[in-house]
């Protein structure tokens, strides 16, 4: 009789052998205590259920394994009942599977011993994991599609509807404490976020830009834009746009750092963060912004956002950005102090569009007037570039923002 | 005196004859017909013949000099919508149904000028908008085809007839048997006749046939008539050709003809024919179809130069078709992914 | 919609369009006075007479034959093979002539014929008269293959064979004519080379034609409800176009494939299939492919024997209970 790790609660898929109350050649009665398991929450002795030998141990003390998993084997005489109906195959209710009359020519005996299966590979390639992350709850412990799958969404099943981040399965509650385990894309996120931060000095620079004539474009075109496109045209794109154009001027801004030098590109490859409902970021590629119009970039930017948000984005879609920008406009914030997309130049963040009084000179008077004002704020690596270098093309951004004529540029 | 009226009363007799031939149930128009119809199978098959030994056709052929007053003869008797069979000796039945001399030669020499677009060769000639319903290769398989044939025209009362050709081998498998069994007891308008040209493909017919005519002694086991007819001379066979499309128009069912004849070549190109025995083949030729018909219309008053303009104006036409298959390019690759189904297409999953 | 039986509708779909079109005419062994062995073609004489359905002698031969010379100038023929297990016997007009008149002709030559034919076991014929021959049939280029399961599909594929410029076999299932089903009321067409799911599932796909497709239900069920197993049929209906993108899809969608067929096992239908899925949807598998077939021997004519051979619900159920995981 196989002996396998049973499932101690619902939601728990491992177990830890703790202690072998047996060793190899013993005797064992069915009421004799074999071993003893742990869980994150209960520690169990369990019983052999079996008369006979204990003939293989087959995972050590203090080992951690799937439920289901073969600990040992007993060979013996007899079977008592199984300890909980899901933690073992079902009888079959005829003869023994095995002695199904097809011819033995037909089914050769199949090795079931840990192997992935080609989809599994495939997604475990696609997703730079290994089959050591991963919980196999197939036969034997194997690791199924499903798994994978499980593994990758975190668990999460439905999208919340209200902004709380989904609570992965295994998150365990007790009074006034709630465990929210990472998720895949939570886990990923943190490491990058980690090493971008040790990796680059990061120097924060920032401007006011006054977003007049910009207003002008959206508001001259933006209800045909809204009615045929089925999404508003936002400041994004125009801002995309300058940084584009300002990039031709001050090269440098777009390149890649290697360990001693600068790689520099002519195209413009621009990545816009997405935010999946609170789940992370994305941060998916626009080629050749430089070459396209503020309405292309604008549409681009739409599809990609879709994309991102329906799960459908492909490897292409995330390759050789050389600077991202990222919009945390939406929320209101005055400013953020973004961080670095390895192994990018820079980052670039907008923040909050609102009406402020600013000062103006006119005719040489100075005077008071109503402008819809944002802050754009630039993390650079201070080891490619410095401040004079980051700070002029910051000017550069808010001049064509500020002096372009927009009106003709959407129209 | 009396010599003078002898001899005056033959040459009445001799113009009398002649106006008789002439006008008789066969004709002068028919007659010219089939002797040009005889010439373009002789002069395409020995034009065949030479371009093999040229290397210019592959694969192998099956040649029928010797045997061009059948098709002639059939040929000549059957209305254009009327339907021919044949087997793979079938260049002869193929032509005399009208079928272009540039798309036979062309298509014997894998040409995209091929009457087939080189996709079927020298075996399978088809020529469907002229009546011409295939040659088939498997023996015997033409023969109930035919009378299927034969069927739709007795069901939409066409007044169509079959014609099926096939050798003396064709006499001795199955398909045999239940074409002639079901032509008959459908009563079908289909011609079958048996080409007995002594040999099958090495073996003589007398060696390995329970009877001694192969397709005439077994008529009775369908309770048909025994015809024979000698297959070299085309008067003979267009009158029996007439007799059994009348019938069968008529509703009359089908017949069962066996047309005596002799091959000059081997059974297929590889075949220098040396199982013949010594002299045979001689004794044939002594009773070449086409010597033996030109003779009988300079007998009967076709003016010599009427005879030879039109065999000038076969060897004229089979020169020009061997030109034009010649010129004319292999079939283009994408051609073989054509033509497995009625829309063109040959893909059998999406 | 109405009740008939697979018998009923091999009637009704021959019926419907020998009224539709004049063209279409009917040749076979005892099919029309005598309605057929199988009764599957009663009341079409009485209807049609004797110039359009017509009983002939036992000349397999003779009766293809006689269907591609009518096809070939111009009427729709209906030829039927009593059982498909003695094609073997006319097997050259199906392959040498039928199959390829058009292609070696350069498409001169149309052949616009259906090819009836009782096919399969379970009713104690023996051996030569119990062969699933399907796959016979698939492996010529040049015929098209319908395989129905059920009366509706009977009725609308055989109307669709019918109706097909091209030669169809149509394999009829003997032990599949009293079984009965809905079917569509008036004018019935389905399309031929066009899969079905029948039963949607998540944990695996079970690929079947004819016999197997109630059988691999029936093993669906008792998956389901004894072992939580979530199974997804697909009757196949066409080898001849094959509806592979529905095949691959099916596939994807549980990473899990089985083929159940009725014919011996060397190059059944199925082995086409599955190496067909081998090839394009090796990436998306998450088990080895399983083929469920009778085993490469004679049938035997016995009750338990044959029933022992055929592929039958249970041992259906077992094999997927024992594959998937």
């Amino acid at each position: 009789m196989d002996v396998i790790m049973p499932q101690m609660g619902e939601t728990v898929a491992e177990g830890t052998l703790t202690v072998w109350h047996k060793k190899v050649g013993d005797t064992v009665s069915s009421s004799d205590i074999l071993f003893e398991i742990g869980t994150d929450k209960v520690e169990m002795e369990v019983p052999a259920m079996a008369d006979g030998v204990l003939a293989e141990i087959l995972v050590a003390e203090g080992d951690t394994v799937a439920v289901g998993t073969k600990l040992a084997v007993i060979e013996g005489t007899g079977e008592a009942a199984a300890l909980s109906p899901d933690a073992f195959e079902p009888e079959a209710p005829k003869a023994d599977p095995a002695a199904t009359p097809v011819p033995v020519a037909e089914r050769p005996e199949r090795d079931r011993s840990m192997k992935l299966s080609p989809v599994v590979r495939k997604l475990l390639a696609e997703n730079n994991l290994s089959h050591t992350d991963v919980t196999g709850t197939g036969r034997d412990g194997r690791i199924k599609r499903g798994d994978v799958l499980d593994y990758m969404k975190g668990g999460a099943a439905t999208v919340p509807t209200a902004p709380v981040p989904a609570e992965a399965p295994g998150a365990v509650s007790a009074e006034g404490i709630t465990v929210v385990p990472f998720s895949y894309r939570r886990k990923m996120t943190a490491e990058h976020m980690v090493r971008s931060k040790a990796t680059s000095p990061h120097v924060l620079q920032a401007v006011e830009v006054d977003f007049s004539g910009v207003n002008k474009a959206r508001q001259a075109i933006g209800a045909d834009w809204k009615r045929q496109e089925g999404y508003s045209l936002t400041f994004l794109s125009f801002i995309a746009k300058a940084v584009c154009t300002a990039i031709k001027d001050f090269p440098h801004i777009n390149g890649h750092i290697e360990k001693d030098h600068l790689v520099v590109f002519d195209q413009v490859n621009l990545a816009i963060a997405v935010d999946l409902n609170f789940e992370g970021l994305v941060a998916p590629v626009i080629r050749d912004a430089d070459l396209k119009t503020v309405t292309e970039i604008a549409r681009a930017t739409n599809e990609l956002a879709r994309r991102a948000r329906a799960g459908e984005l492909t490897p292409d879609d995330m390759a050789n950005a050389t600077y991202t920008i990222s919009n945390n406009g939406s929320f209101g914030t005055l400013i953020t102090a973004p961080i670095i997309n390895q192994p990018q130049v820079a980052i670039l963040s907008t923040d909050s569009i609102t009406k402020r009084p600013m000062v103006i000179e006119q005719d040489g008077e100075d005077l008071i007037v109503i402008r819809p004002v944002g802050i754009l704020a630039q993390s650079f690596d201070h080891r490619a570039i410095d401040g004079s270098y980051s700070g002029a093309f910051m000017r550069r951004v808010k001049e064509i923002l500020e002096g372009k004529n927009w009106v003709e540029s959407v129209s | 005196m009396v010599k003078k009226a002898t001899a005056k009363k033959k040459t009445q007799e001799k113009s009398m004859a002649k106006k008789a031939w002439l006008n008789d149930d066969i004709g002068e128009e028919n007659r010219l017909t089939m002797w040009r119809l005889q010439l373009e199978v002789r002069h395409v098959e020995q034009r065949l013949h030479d371009l093999f030994f040229q290397n210019l056709i592959k694969g192998t052929s099956h040649l029928a000099i010797g045997q061009e007053a059948i098709s002639a003869g059939f040929g000549a008797a059957m209305r254009q919508d009327d339907y021919t069979f044949c087997t793979y000796r079938g260049h002869a039945h193929t032509l005399v149904r009208g079928a272009s001399m540039t798309g036979m030669i062309g298509e014997l020499m894998g040409k995209e000028c091929g009457m087939l677009k080189g996709k079927g060769g020298s075996m399978h000639l088809t020529d469907v908008e002229k009546g011409a319903m295939g040659s088939y290769a498997i023996i015997g398989a033409h023969l109930p085809i035919a009378a299927g044939a034969a069927w739709q025209a007795q069901y939409n009362k066409t007044g169509q007839i079959a014609a099926c050709f096939f050798g003396d081998g064709a006499t001795n498998i199955g398909a045999f048997h239940e074409a002639l069994n079901f032509a008959v007891i459908w009563n079908l308008p289909v011609v079958y006749v048996c080409e007995n040209n002594l040999y099958m493909e090495y073996t003589p017919i007398s060696e390995v046939t329970a009877v001694e005519h192969p397709a005439a002694d077994r008529a009775c086991a369908y309770g048909l008539p025994s015809i024979i007819v000698d297959g070299n001379d085309a008067d003979a066979v267009f009158r029996v050709a007439m007799t059994a499309f009348d019938k069968a128009r008529a509703g009359g069912g089908p017949s069962l003809i066996e047309a005596k004849t002799y091959r000059y070549s081997g059974h297929s190109r590889a075949d220098p024919a040396t199982y013949r025995p010594d002299g045979e083949l001689d004794e044939w030729m002594k009773k070449d179809p086409i010597p033996m018909y030109r003779q009988r219309l300079l007998d009967f008053g076709v003016k010599e130069d009427v005879v030879s303009s039109i065999e000038e104006a076969v060897l004229k036409a089979v020169d020009e078709a061997t030109e034009e298959a010649k010129a004319s390019p292999p079939p283009p690759l994408e051609s073989a992914y054509t033509d497995v189904w009625a829309d063109g297409g040959v893909s059998w999953r999406n | 919609m109405a009740e008939l039986t697979y018998r009923e509708a091999v009637i009704e779909g021959i019926a419907q369009e020998m009224r539709r079109d004049n063209k279409v005419v009917f040749l076979g062994e005892d099919i029309g006075k005598a309605g057929g062995v199988f009764k599957a073609t009663v009341g079409l004489w009485d209807e049609f007479g004797d110039l359009r359905v017509r009983d002939t002698p036992i000349s397999e031969q003779a009766i293809l034959g006689a269907a591609m010379g009518a096809a070939m100038t111009g009427l729709r023929p209906i030829a039927e093979i009593m059982f498909s297990d003695f094609l073997a016997v006319c097997w050259d007009i199906v392959t040498n002539q039928i199959a390829k008149s058009r292609y070696m002709t350069g498409g001169q030559v149309d052949v616009p014929l259906v090819i009836r034919t009782a096919n399969g076991g379970g009713v104690r014929f023996g051996a030569q008269h119990s062969q699933s021959v399907e796959n016979w049939a698939m492996m010529i280029p040049g015929i098209k293959v319908v395989v129905p399961s059920t009366p509706a599909d009977v009725k609308g594929l055989l109307a669709a064979a019918i109706r097909d410029p091209d030669p169809v076999i149509f394999f009829e299932q003997k032990a599949l004519y009293a079984t009965k089903g809905e079917v569509p009321d008036g004018e019935h067409v389905d399309e031929i080379g066009k899969a079905k799911v029948v039963r949607e599932g998540d944990d695996v796909t079970i690929l079947a034609l004819a016999l197997m497709v109630p059988r691999a239900l029936e093993a669906a069920d008792r998956l389901q409800a004894e072992v939580g197993i979530s199974a997804n049929v697909v009757d196949i209906r066409s080898l001849v176009p094959l509806d592979t993108q529905t095949i691959i899809q099916q596939v994807q969608k549980t990473a899990r494939v089985v083929t159940v067929e009725e014919n011996p096992r060397l190059c059944g239908w199925g082995a086409e299939i599955v190496s067909i899925i081998a090839e394009e949807c090796f990436y998306d598998l998450d088990m080895p492919i399983v083929r469920i077939t009778t085993p490469h021997i004679p049938l035997s004519s016995a009750d338990e024997l044959e029933d022992e051979m055929i592929p039958s619900a249970d041992r259906i159920f077992e094999t997927v209970r024992r594959e998937v995981d």
